[in-house]
């Protein structure tokens, strides 16, 4: 049942640029790139327990990565690009992740926050480098090796790069869903439930939390490049604190309980920003609206509403049991 | 009890918690394959004692060996490498994990001689009611149950020795026989045991020796028939001689 209903998903957007509006499709390449992030993320709250507010700062990573290996240094493959803004994220979570793995819930939020702010104002006030609020240009890259920038823009992006968006995607969700079916995924559940008992058993927490940290950075940023050819231009909103807000919007949303939960919520989260914003100019008190209904009515998000677990989990939720 | 026969050996242990001297002095040793017994009321320093051993919590003075080596201020995660296992008092199941999770967990943490195949039978094999409910969550399990799990989940680390806190508190007195059998049958592996246990009566015939601790110090340290024989040691742990002989 659940094959058929993964097999129909996929059908669907396989399908998709045949069958839907160029502005449809086009709506979909930050689906999955915020897919992307939303299962980076997911490790380090849903999995781990960890709730991060400064994510923005590893996509502002990838999504700037993309920006200088294309305008400034004529890197112009994307698999290069990708590599790169995954290999970036690492070595800047490394230490941030170090840190700020010391702490959890409101303190791991603050710090994580912290920091996001902070690459947020380095981007901002180094304009030299940055291009501060103007941002940079992301070129268009090649994929594949091939060199597509005789197509016109729209149909780059609703053919050769919708598809190319796809396979990273599914890459992705194919190595996350290892990972959290791993033993090591196994001890990150065990962390989030109880760090203290995880010990007894041998668990190094700092250490795996640590783990989940850089590789959730990876990912942030992997789809942060992934945003950037789409517009064709990066700026320092991406990396501000109320982007963070919004990932972390997606996640409830869709329901971090569920493996496929955040990529739900992305999905719903642009097409009805997208519907909102052309109706009225007040999407942002809609999706406080929607945001506190889902807190309050289903905290296990849209797939929780789904999935029989919603029924637990609420339960849990309000006897104050529900991790984290 | 030789040093060479010596598995767990605590020296003149002190341990403050804040401003408050919680353990004095406290020795005790364990060698291999032996049952010991920590009894005392509640509040006397029996968990501190575990926690302490465990790195939970870190002494103000005194020595812990385990197999050896020096393990006081070691990290509790690098405790649990290096083979002692734990089943705390309240089970601390992983809710959200199922019983076949909770208890594969440690064969991946520590590398032993034995197999994570065999690690996870031995831990059935003791327990085999929990076979039935490999798929279920933590939270779908009784007490009694939670209390098995927490013992086989200490058990699939392959620990040299187990602590076991109060594995008795809180059950029925029809499932106590099962579980003290079990125990029973760790030892019979080769494990040493130490148990925590505020009940004198749950105190398992098999027990090869008894610390009392009382406020915090040592208090009796014998084989367990001598204490029924020592009516002020009784009295702090409210057995009665009489019982004995029901036994």
């Amino acid at each position: 049942m659940r094959r058929a209903g993964l097999a129909l998903v996929v059908a669907l957007i396989l399908a998709m640029p045949f069958v839907a509006g160029d502005y449809y499709v086009t709506l979909m390449l930050p689906f999955f790139a915020y897919s992307v992030i939303l299962l980076g993320l997911n490790l380090l709250f849903g999995y781990t327990g960890l709730l991060s507010f400064g994510h923005a700062l590893f996509i502002g990573v990838g999504a700037y990565a993309a920006a200088f290996l294309t305008s400034k240094f004529g890197v112009m493959h994307l698999e290069a690009i990708l590599l790169a803004a995954a290999g970036a994220a690492v070595l800047i979570a490394a230490p941030i992740g170090g840190l700020c793995v010391r702490y959890v819930k409101i303190y791991f939020a603050m710090l994580t926050l912290a920091f996001g702010m902070l690459f947020h104002s380095f981007l901002l006030k180094f304009y030299f480098v940055t291009g501060g609020d103007e941002g940079m240009r992301v070129l268009q890259p090649f994929l594949l090796g091939f060199d597509l920038s005789q197509i016109p823009k729209v149909r780059f992006l609703t053919r050769p790069f919708y598809y190319y968006s796809v396979v990273v995607l599914a890459v992705a969700t194919f190595v996350m869903w290892r990972i959290v079916s791993s033993p090591f995924g196994l001890c990150l559940r065990a962390i989030r439930d109880n760090p203290d008992k995880a010990q007894s058993l041998g668990v190094s927490v700092k250490r795996y939390r640590w783990y989940a940290f850089v590789i959730s950075a990876a990912y942030a940023a992997v789809g942060g490049a992934l945003l950037g050819p789409t517009t064709g231009q990066v700026d320092p909103n991406l990396a501000y604190w109320t982007h963070s807000g919004n990932i972390v919007f997606m996640m409830l949303l869709g329901g971090f309980a569920n493996f496929f939960g955040p990529l739900v919520g992305a999905l719903v989260f642009i097409f009805l920003q997208d519907t909102v914003m052309s109706i009225v100019p007040y999407w942002r008190l809609v999706f406080g609206a929607i945001l506190a209904l889902i807190v309050i009515a289903a905290p296990g998000g849209l797939m929780g509403l789904l999935d029989r677990r919603a029924v637990s989990w609420g339960e849990k939720s309000r006897q104050g049991g529900a991790p984290p | 009890m030789g040093a060479a026969g010596v598995m767990l050996s605590v020296d003149r242990l002190n341990v403050y918690i804040q401003a408050s001297h919680i353990l004095r002095d406290v020795s005790l040793a364990v060698g291999p394959r032996e049952v010991v017994c920590l009894v005392g009321r509640n509040g006397a320093g029996k968990t501190t004692t575990l926690r302490s051993i465990l790195g939970y919590l870190a002494p103000q003075s005194g020595t812990i060996r385990f197999l050896g080596r020096d393990i006081a201020g070691r990290r509790p995660f690098e405790i649990a490498q290096q083979g002692l296992g734990f089943a705390p008092e309240d089970s601390a199941i992983f809710a959200d994990l199922t019983v076949a999770e909770n208890v594969e967990i440690s064969t991946w943490t520590r590398k032993t001689s034995r197999t994570a195949e065999e690690r996870l039978a031995l831990a059935y094999a003791v327990f085999p009611a929990l076979t039935r409910y490999r798929a279920r969550k933590g939270t779908q399990l009784s007490g009694g149950e939670r209390k098995m799990l927490s013992i086989a989940r200490a058990l699939a680390l392959d620990p040299t020795m187990l602590l076991l806190d109060e594995p008795f508190e809180g059950l029925s007195p029809a499932i106590i026989p099962e579980i003290g059998q079990s125990i029973l049958e760790i030892t019979t592996m080769g494990h040493a045991i130490l148990i925590a246990e505020s009940n004198i009566h749950h105190v398992p015939e098999y027990t090869t020796r008894l610390y009392v601790i009382e406020r915090g110090e040592i208090v009796f340290s014998g084989p367990p028939a001598e204490v029924w024989k020592d009516e002020a040691v009784l009295r702090i742990i409210g057995g009665t001689p009489s019982w004995q002989s029901f036994r």
